[in-house]
């Protein structure tokens, strides 16, 4: 692959970085990544992803956009009011980077369908709302061997870790399972700030490139903190690995994803 | 007695079990924590045996669900 | 130049700073160890900034021709 003097252009402020440079730009290029979530942590990664020119970028999302989304997913606009979020984020995508293609996925990430989600891809951005759907992330990608960013964001604290197989504790490890529906504040029920996702889902997007581009030191075996209102960042040294992990130990229970029930708001957007 | 606890370091009373350390802590829904002790994943229903001693660091991890 | 094998030639006079080094950096790429590149470049701000860029990334500057053109030549070898 050889640049044009387009790309040379588009490209240029990360091909100058020595990190970077010409091998990790193409690396970049080469690269399939795959986000689940077009909203508030997926939309900002989305936008990083496809301006760094990743070559395949898919994203999932069986929603449509919501006037509620708009406050903080910022790939969509009013006027995309009632449209499939994934047509919607796949536009800006384009919009931004012609060179890209992106796979729009209009469907909710399951255990029927997860790992035929994932298997293209060479990283994945755990951009969903729910604890259903991180754990069934999770147990796919500690299953098929993809390295993954999780997040979370409520309030004004967000937090994300990345899993690479063989290397620190997988999300399992460090919480074995779902807490009870509605017993953890999430979604709709707590509220969250808008930058938050913009903050949390572009450090998620900065793991993908790093890794693609094989970059510095990723964010396995540490839980990144953030607290907005404190303004304090905190990187938690996770324990290596919990031993009896249902998922990634050395004698999982879990060898195929399945789906927890869903939780239910109860309150209304 | 010297425990560091989510990164900072405190003085705290004796015969300090994780339990009482997560009541003293104010954590909110202790039973949805993870905690971790010098660097180990302690199990939950090892939170009411578990005696702190000096120079312990322990770390909470919460559950973050959104993504919204 | 004569003094130089000269393996590859990039022309880096039709884009503008920072694109100049970008060009200089991804004609280096697609060399080996050892060949020798010549860029050429304008006068005034690439030859300011080019040949210290192309240093900084570690490569050989062997020389730097004044073409009479308004034009410079870097012969760099790629380590």
């Amino acid at each position: 692959m050889s640049f044009s003097n387009e790309q040379m252009t588009r490209y240029s402020r990360h091909i100058i970085l020595k990190e970077i440079g010409v091998k990790g730009q193409k690396r970049l290029m080469e690269g399939r990544v795959l986000i689940i979530g077009a909203g508030g942590l997926g939309s900002p990664a989305a936008l990083y992803l496809a301006a760094a020119g990743v070559g395949v970028i898919g994203i999932a999302d069986a929603d449509e956009v919501d006037l509620s989304n708009l406050q903080r997913q910022i790939i969509h606009t009013t006027a995309d009011i009632g449209r499939p979020k994934v047509q919607s984020a796949r536009e800006k995508m384009e919009a931004i980077n012609p060179d890209i293609k992106v796979n729009a996925y209009q469907t909710l990430a399951v255990a029927d369908n997860i790992l035929d989600l994932i298997t293209d891809y060479d990283f994945v951005i755990d951009g969903s709302d729910n604890f259903p759907a991180k754990f069934l992330i999770n147990d796919a990608c500690v299953i098929a061997r993809k390295p993954f960013s999780h997040a979370g964001i409520i309030r004004f604290q967000g937090q994300l870790m990345t899993y690479v197989p063989g290397k620190g504790p997988c999300y399992r490890c460090v919480f074995d399972n779902p807490p009870p529906p509605d017993a953890v504040p999430t979604c709709r029920q707590a509220g969250v700030i808008g930058a938050m996702g913009g903050v949390i889902g572009s450090l998620q997007a900065m793991e993908a490139v790093k890794y693609l581009a094989g970059a510095g030191e990723l964010l396995t075996g540490f839980l990144l903190t953030y607290d907005a209102l404190e303004m304090k960042f905190r990187k938690v040294k996770l324990p290596d690995k919990a031993g009896g992990c249902a998922v990634c130990g050395e004698h999982p229970a879990i060898t195929k994803p399945f789906d927890y029930a869903p939780a239910v708001c109860n309150i209304e957007p | 007695m010297i425990l560091t606890v989510a990164g900072t370091k405190k003085e705290y009373p004796p015969d300090l079990t994780v339990t009482k350390l997560l009541e003293a802590e104010k954590v909110e829904m202790p039973m949805y924590v993870t905690v971790s002790l010098n660097d180990e994943f302690l199990k939950r229903e090892e939170f009411d045996d578990t005696l702190l001693k000096e120079n312990d660091s322990v770390e909470f991890l919460y559950f973050m669900g959104g993504g919204f | 130049m004569a003094d130089y094998a000269v393996d590859q030639t990039v022309d880096i006079t039709d884009v503008v700073c920072p694109v100049t080094f970008v060009k200089a950096k991804v004609a280096l790429e697609e060399l080996d160890a050892g060949q020798i590149l010549s860029i050429r470049m304008n006068d005034g701000e690439p030859v300011q900034n080019v040949p210290r860029s192309v240093k900084e990334e570690g490569h050989k500057i062997l020389k730097l021709l004044d073409n009479g053109d308004g034009t410079w030549s870097l012969i760099v070898r790629k380590e």
